[in-house]
């Protein structure tokens, strides 16, 4: 299972991209389908970032194929416990200058993914997402 | 890597990434835009809920200075994200 650590900070993101291209190149994937991944990554590691402890432990992103599923799970080491599958689910029928941009990223994520589960034990976070790659 | 060039027919070309990692340049590239604007979103590869944070920051900027954004020739990848916001339907994208 493909597994690396990234330094939390959003400048970590090409990083993770190139993670995610790599995998499904030795998957034999499409690059087409890195999109929707790199999407669902971008908007749970940038959540880990923004809210997560200001720790200089890295996160960690593993992925695992088993078609036509794949799974994204992100562990956070040094983390309070914080469930992002439970945070509310924004208006998107407002109209856009009575918008509030807060959850639209998890919104996303809850949109893509079949499952979304959140873990948190002795201060150790676990995302798993679950999505289908329809390329 | 997200750009921005200006046209001679006073477009907008977006290109590359639009993320998280990208916003605080892409944020002074837009915010040096005004009037009425036309964003062409042809070599838009990616937005991701930071990118659309901005675009609906510009929209407002623009909106309140009685200018309207619109934006043209999204991928459909790119578009996907727009519409999963709801903002397909109160933004103006061709």
């Amino acid at each position: 299972m493909p597994t690396r650590d990234f330094p939390r900070e959003t400048g970590a993101l090409p990083s993770i991209y190139a993670f995610v291209r790599e995998a499904l190149r030795e998957w034999g994937r499409p690059e087409e389908g890195a999109w929707d991944v790199e999407l669902v990554l971008e908007e749970l590691f940038t959540n880990v970032v923004k809210y997560g402890r200001k720790s200089t432990r890295p996160v960690t992103v593993s992925l695992e194929w088993q078609h036509p599923l794949l799974t994204i799970r992100i562990r956070d080491d040094d983390s309070d416990f914080f469930d992002p599958t439970l945070a509310p689910t924004p208006d998107t029928t407002l109209p856009i200058l009575e918008r509030n941009a807060g959850g639209l990223g998890l919104h996303f994520v809850r949109r893509m993914a079949e499952r979304f589960e959140y873990a948190h034990e002795n201060s150790i976070s676990t995302l798993t997402v679950t999505m289908r790659l329809e390329h | 890597m997200f750009t921005t060039h200006s046209r001679p027919d006073g477009t907008v070309a977006l290109v590359g990434r639009l993320d998280a990692a990208e916003v605080p340049s892409a944020r002074a590239a837009l915010g040096a835009l005004s009037g009425t604007l036309t964003l062409d979103c042809s070599q838009l590869d990616y937005v991701s809920s930071a990118g659309i944070g901005l675009i609906v920051e510009t929209y407002r900027r623009l909106h309140q200075g009685g200018h309207t954004l619109k934006l043209v020739n999204l991928l459909p990848r790119v578009r996907n994200v727009f519409a999963f916001a709801g903002l397909d339907r109160v933004l103006t994208l061709e």
